[in-house]
């Protein structure tokens, strides 16, 4: 390689460059950064190299860095000379063959095409590629680069890491030439100061200060040093940065070499990044034989020496008093500060460390100057920062964004939301020196001090995304856990404090922990984080501290209640399933008895768990399926329809008696106390159901005629037939339980009456009033709410329906309202104003609904009902919406767009929502909620007065069957251990003995789903609509289950 | 070169030299600040964090050993907030390994034992660890019991910067640092170590001691060694 001492033989270097950048034969490229590899970039090279050698092909072949996009690796850059750079996707050995065909045809391969670039801004300099081939997209038409601007990632995926004459053709070493012709280095760092450039390392210092400290330094010998010990796990920019663009960091050092006068520069890189250590080695080697490295650099007279040291892997050396003991071969242990590096360094000389990054901005801000830099980010923090975006987040990848920008953006716009469309709960910044986020603070601006403010710092930039499945007491302890072991041991509170926090952690996801235990870890990170001697120490107790902030309730569930919602801890949760089902039904159990063909011990495993089984198995959210290790493989054990098929197996039959009297004999002695229920829902049945098999006598008040609730007045026949729930109310009344119908409470009996008679009372009355939105037109005849309809559908009672009816709304209700009107004859739409996504009812119904003819209309928000001069409705008009911004549920909010569409209907069900009677809850003199609903304990879901225990949707508003039954089961726990004053509920279960093995074939057979009914067929009349599933169905479903709860020998 | 300058120490005026720390101007005025690394005479290295103090203007706590002074400075040394993370900080240390007093040489001449009685120190709230370390009696003259180490790092920097011998270091991190004799051999068969005591003299607890010496009996002398330091002007 030719030494480059002045203009001429610079620009033949670039000539040279921008040949093997844009050749006159098509260039194929393949990213080949870790990432790549990883995912099998060089199989996919070597099948490119073997085949265009094979056919003789004149295709130019290269090896790139990452362009960013993980999730989609191995990317291949194509290009043919006039049109534009297309990066593939996803591209695997088996698919070089056809895109050689293309290219060797003079085509594009579009199969794989991700996207296509026409021009790429190099920042340095600026590569035109070609025009055409619109029907692929712009790379930053791409939602994952969208918004994303690259500075630092300027050179990377696009030039060749291992070829310093790619790096001059698109502007490299310009910045140094230009800074070098200048001779002002003052003048550079007026330009650093006036850019606010910040350390990207996370402290954030002004690069431009710190630059002066050591250009003022008097000393015979000054250091800088990179620093690139990237050691935050979830982190790897710095390793992608190096690994594809090594030459932007030498020659941002070789330019501040020279404005602070240092001679000697030192790059300080993780040993685990062993292709960033080759590549950092390759370019360095390059840039002496180039002259860019060494003495007279560019015949200007200027000497800088550039050597790479590799770090020995200790977390702590990324700190940079430890980093700098590293380098003197002593242990890495932190000193205090001051002195300050700049003060005395390495070998007690005048030092400057600076973050990768940070390096990568200088070359950029030499060349573009200052104004154009602050163009970029916040007012504060100008430019960009690069974020590894990871997690369970649907594209994961290298994020270049401006800073200021939302996390919203990232997680949703750029990352595309959870991962298999789940909610994301909360997002980690910073590793573990940095916080937990939770979704409600998506809008904060990721900057240095935003961050900060909510406890949480920008760090190094790696995010990672939690979702429900994340317990965030167990990411705390991981965190801590890794800092602990990490921790140099030198200053007390970092080596003991850390020691101990780590012990409650474990303790609390043990389910061991005390309320106690809540009170000395805050106290103790606190005092970590205060009197540390390091940024390690320092900063380490902030993911226990922003954990407990924003997620105290998981710390509280996990002492409490003994619950890790997230099924993390291991201890604390049976089985995925089993910790999804608001029952907390032994699912696992119940699959094995009747993989075992013992279908009446699974009849008395699932009846003892669910007093309404049938319903339930009908009805369900079931929330078991998202969280089924089976979907691991293919798809999630069909549980609820084998619990159905279990007691469908039973309560028709003749067994009913048998059964009935099995479950019966299970009660417990009777204990004298007598307790009253109000209401006789699912929620009500199932606490007077337990309260019964506990030995107390019981009796459950309801206004209505008969026992179900919900079940019986608001479910539709098709949905589940009353026969199923009459026979569900049988058992229960043989358990014991005593009805008193057609009361009203408070009305007929007051609380006071029921307060004298009685040892505890259970409130669970449901949501029964219809929410009513106003919107004009809403006062005419034929507008009716959903509720009321259906309960006088299901009570058989005249209902005055039209022959075209608009539903609004997306709940159960909804779709329920929807699919009774078809049965009653009517044309049926229903308007929605969000996405399908979005809709809040069983999908399986809202498939069913549409089957049956029902329409639906999405994103309408209905603006008004237009009447007839008799006061009759004959149309409801609606705004079209578009999809705007993510609100706090991480859903895009529905923005009215100018559009108004209007359908012709005679008669309006709403149904928006339901919620409680207010008037019952002011009635009953008990302590409320802002918004109407009774306040309770959340763990003993006791009221305001003694005696008095409410559940279901009385205390969370609108729910779903198995959510209230799972309030009605923890009611009567609590209320048994307030009677007896002893825990006695884990007598009322059957002990059932049953195989604990995990199976070792688990059956390979596909889910089976429910048979339905021809759609044509059911929607004319109102007998059930499914037909559950064959035994031999129910049986194969069970032989699916993987056995989570199988634990290893000594649990 | 160091300038007279005036600070305030918990509201008094005090002279101090602009080379001097927060705590060597508390020190000369005889004002009390609770420290365990800290030995006259040794390179401060800011460790125990029992010498933090407030600063007035400064946002966070600093150790008093390593914060030079600096005119019109105003520190606070004792405040709630300090008299509680001091307190957490002893307890830490009577947590981490297994200090027992009844037993040990230098109860009642321990600096460990003094500042827990003088910060009132009366239980600990942390579980305790238990480790297992070992006991080093193989030097003719002295022993290393590791259970009563508070890692304060007295000794390796007594032996480097004033013998010049550096027998000891530390081995590990975290929790597992553990002191150990050049690479890691036992005592007893240093290739360096003169047996010139004074790391069994700057040793705060028992961890060091003379052999042949019972309960209770084990007395240490650290001011030689500081007068040793000022006398040679290392004092740096």
């Amino acid at each position: 390689m030719r030494k480059i001492t002045d203009l001429a033989s610079f620009n033949d270097a670039r000539e040279a460059g921008l040949a093997k950048l844009l050749p006159p034969v098509p260039r194929i490229a393949i990213g080949m950064g870790t990432c790549g590899s990883g995912n099998g970039a060089e199989a996919v090279y070597h099948a490119f190299a073997d085949a265009i050698n094979h056919r003789g092909l004149s295709i130019q072949l290269a090896r790139t860095g990452c362009f960013g996009f993980c999730a989609a690796e191995p990317l291949v850059n194509v290009w043919i000379p006039g049109k534009p750079l297309v990066i593939l996707q996803r591209v695997q050995p088996n698919d070089v063959p056809a895109i050689l065909d293309d290219v060797a045809a003079g085509r594009v391969p579009s199969e794989l095409a991700l996207c296509r670039i026409d021009e790429w801004d190099h920042i340095t300099g600026h590569v035109k590629y070609g025009s055409g081939l619109t029907e692929i997209p712009l790379w930053n038409e791409v939602p994952f680069f969208k918004g994303q601007k690259k500075i630092v990632l300027r050179n990377c995926g696009l030039i060749s890491p291992g070829d310093i004459e790619e790096y001059l053709a698109v502007g490299g070493y310009q910045a140094l030439y230009k800074a070098l012709i200048d001779g002002n280095p003052a003048s550079i760092i007026e330009s650093i100061k006036a850019a606010k450039l910040r350390g990207r390392g996370g402290a954030g210092f002004q690069t431009g200060s710190k630059w002066e400290f050591l250009r003022k330094a008097q000393a015979d010998q000054k250091y800088i040093i990179c620093n690139a010990d990237e050691g935050d796990p979830g982190a790897y920019m710095n390793r992608n940065e190096i690994e594809s663009d090594p030459h932007s960091l030498i020659e941002g050092m070789i330019i501040g070499g020279y404005v602070m006068n240092a001679t000697e520069g030192i790059i300080y890189v993780r040993a685990e990044y062993p292709l960033a250590v080759h590549r950092l080695q390759t370019a360095i080697q390059q840039a002496e034989e180039c002259g860019l490295l060494g003495d007279n650099i560019l015949g200007r007279g200027f000497n800088f020496r550039l050597q790479m040291v590799e770090g020995a892997g200790a977390f702590v050396c990324g700190e940079e008093t430890a980093l700098i003991r590293s380098l003197e071969g002593k242990a890495g242990r932190p000193t205090p500060r001051p002195p300050y590096p700049a003060q005395s360094g390495l070998y007690g000389k005048p030092t400057n460390i600076n973050n990768v990054e940070t390096w990568y901005n200088v070359p950029p801000i030499v060349v573009k100057g200052p104004a154009w830099f602050t163009e970029t980010g916040s007012p504060k923090s100008p430019g960009t920062k690069v974020f590894s975006l990871v997690g369970k987040v649907t594209n994961t990848g290298l994020v270049e964004m401006p800073l200021g920008t939302p996390l919203k953006t990232f997680v949703y716009d750029v990352g595309g939301g959870g991962t298999g469309g789940r909610a994301v709960k909360a997002m980690q910044t910073g590793g573990p020196s940095g916080g937990c986020i939770p979704h409600e603070m998506f809008d904060t601006p990721v900057d240095y001090e935003s961050l900060a403010q909510i406890g949480s710092i920008m760090g190094s930039g790696g995010m990672v995304v939690m979702d429900e499945d994340n317990c965030m007491v167990d990411v705390a302890r991981y965190f801590v856990e890794f800092t602990h072991s990490e921790s140099c041991g030198k200053c007390i509170p970092c080596r003991v404090g850390l020691d101990k926090s780590l012990y409650y952690l474990n303790r609390i996801t043990h389910g061991k922990g005390t309320d106690a235990d809540l009170a000395v870890l805050d106290e103790l990170s606190r005092m970590i984080r205060d009197t540390s001697l390091c940024g390690l120490g320092q900063t380490a107790p902030n993911p226990v501290l922003t954990t407990m902030r924003h997620f105290r309730h998981e710390f509280e569930d996990h002492i409490r209640a003994s619950r890790c919602r997230a099924g993390v801890c291991e201890d604390l949760a049976l089985s995925p399933c089993e910790n999804s089902c608001p029952l907390h039904m032994n699912i696992p159990r119940f699959l094995q008895l009747l993989k075992e063909d013992r279908l009446e011990d699974a009849f008395v495993s699932v009846v003892m768990d669910n007093p309404l089984p049938a319903s339930t198995g009908r009805v369900c959210q079931h929330p078991c399926d998202d969280r089924c290790r089976r979907t691991g493989i293919d798809e999630s054990v069909n549980m609820r329809e084998v619990h159905r098929h279990i007691a469908d197996a039973i309560y028709p039959t003749e067994r009913f008696d048998e059964m009935a009297a099995r479950v019966a004999a299970m009660r417990k002695p009777p204990t004298g106390k007598k307790c009253a229920i109000v209401g006789a829902g699912p929620t009500g049945l199932a606490c007077a159901f337990y309260l019964s098999i506990l030995g107390h006598e019981v009796m459950v008040y309801d206004s209505n005629p008969d026992a179900g609730g919900m079940l019986r007045y608001a479910l539709p026949d098709y949905r589940l037939p009353k026969s199923v729930l009459d026979r569900e109310v049988e058992l229960i009344r043989r358990a014991g339980v005593q009805f008193t119908f057609n009361v009203k409470v408070p009305g007929d009996i007051s609380l006071n009456d029921l307060d004298a008679q009685y040892d505890a009372v259970f409130l669970a009355i449901g949501t029964w009033k219809e929410s009513w939105i106003y919107l004009p037109g809403t006062e005419l005849a034929g507008v009716i709410p959903a509720l009321p309809f259906l309960e006088a559908v299901a009570k058989q009672q005249p209902v005055p329906l039209g022959r075209r009816v608009a539903v609004i709304g997306g709940g159960n209700a909804a779709v329920d309202s929807a699919r009774t009107a078809l049965r009653l004859g009517s044309e049926v739409k229903i308007i929605y104003r969000r996405e399908r996504k979005d809709m809040p009812a069983i999908p399986e119904e809202t498939e069913a609904a549409e089957a049956e003819g029902a329409e639906i209309v999405f994103l309408a928000t209905p603006h008004r009902i237009v009447g007839s001069a008799d006061g009759r409705v004959t149309a409801i008009e609606a705004v079209r919406t578009r999809l705007g911004e993510y609100d706090a549920s991480g859903r895009r909010r529905p923005i009215p767009t100018d559009e108004i569409v209007r359908f012709n209907c005679d008669t309006v069900i709403l149904a928006v929502g339901e919620t409680v009677d207010l008037d019952f809850a002011k009635a009953s003199g008990l302590k409320i909620k802002e918004n109407g609903l009774i306040e309770v304990d959340r763990y003993t879901l006791e009221t305001s007065r003694s005696k008095f225990y409410a559940g279901g949707d009385l205390i969370t508003g609108a729910s779903n069957v198995s959510n209230a039954m799972g309030y009605g089961k923890k009611a009567a726990r609590n209320i048994d251990k307030r009677l007896m004053g002893v825990k006695r509920w884990c007598e009322v279960f059957p002990q059932l003995e049953y195989d604990q093995a995990a199976p070792a074939h688990p059956s390979d057979s596909r889910r089976h789903h429910v048979q339905e009914v021809e759609a044509e067929e059911r929607a004319r009349t109102f007998a059930e609509a499914t037909l559950g599933l064959a035994t031999v169905e129910a049986m194969e479903e069970a032989c699916r289950c993987l056995r989570c709860d199988v634990r290893n020998g000594d649990h | 070169m160091s300038q007279k300058i005036s600070i305030r120490i918990d509201g008094e005026l005090i002279h101090a030299n602009s080379d001097q720390s927060i705590l060597e101007a508390a020190h000369a005025h005889g004002k009390f600040i609770p420290s365990l690394c800290h030995m006259k005479g040794l390179t401060a290295v800011g460790a125990c964090r029992l010498c933090i103090v407030e600063v007035a203007g400064v946002g966070r706590l600093l150790p008093a050993c390593t914060t030079p002074v600096q005119d019109g400075m105003s520190v606070t040394t004792q405040s709630d907030k300090l008299r509680r993370y001091r307190k957490i900080t002893l307890e830490l240390l009577f947590a981490e390994r297994n200090h027992v007093c009844a037993v040990c040489v230098s109860n009642g001449h321990c600096e460990l034992q003094d500042l827990a009685q003088k910060l009132g120190v009366t239980s600990i709230r942390f579980p305790y660890t238990y480790p297992k370390v070992p006991v080093d009696l193989t030097h003719k003259k002295f022993t290393l019991d590791q259970n009563r180490c508070i890692l304060c790092t007295r000794c390796v920097r007594v032996c480097t910067e004033v013998e010049g011998a550096h027998v000891w270091d530390v081995a590990g991190r975290g929790v597992g640092s553990r002191m150990v004799c050049e690479l890691n051999r036992s005592w007893g068969e240093s290739r360096y170590c003169t047996s010139c005591g004074k790391c069994v003299q700057s040793c705060p607890t028992g961890a060091l001691a003379e052999k042949g010496f019972a309960v209770e009996e084990m007395t240490k002398r650290t001011e030689p060694i500081s007068r040793l330091t000022d006398l040679r002007g290392a004092n740096v």
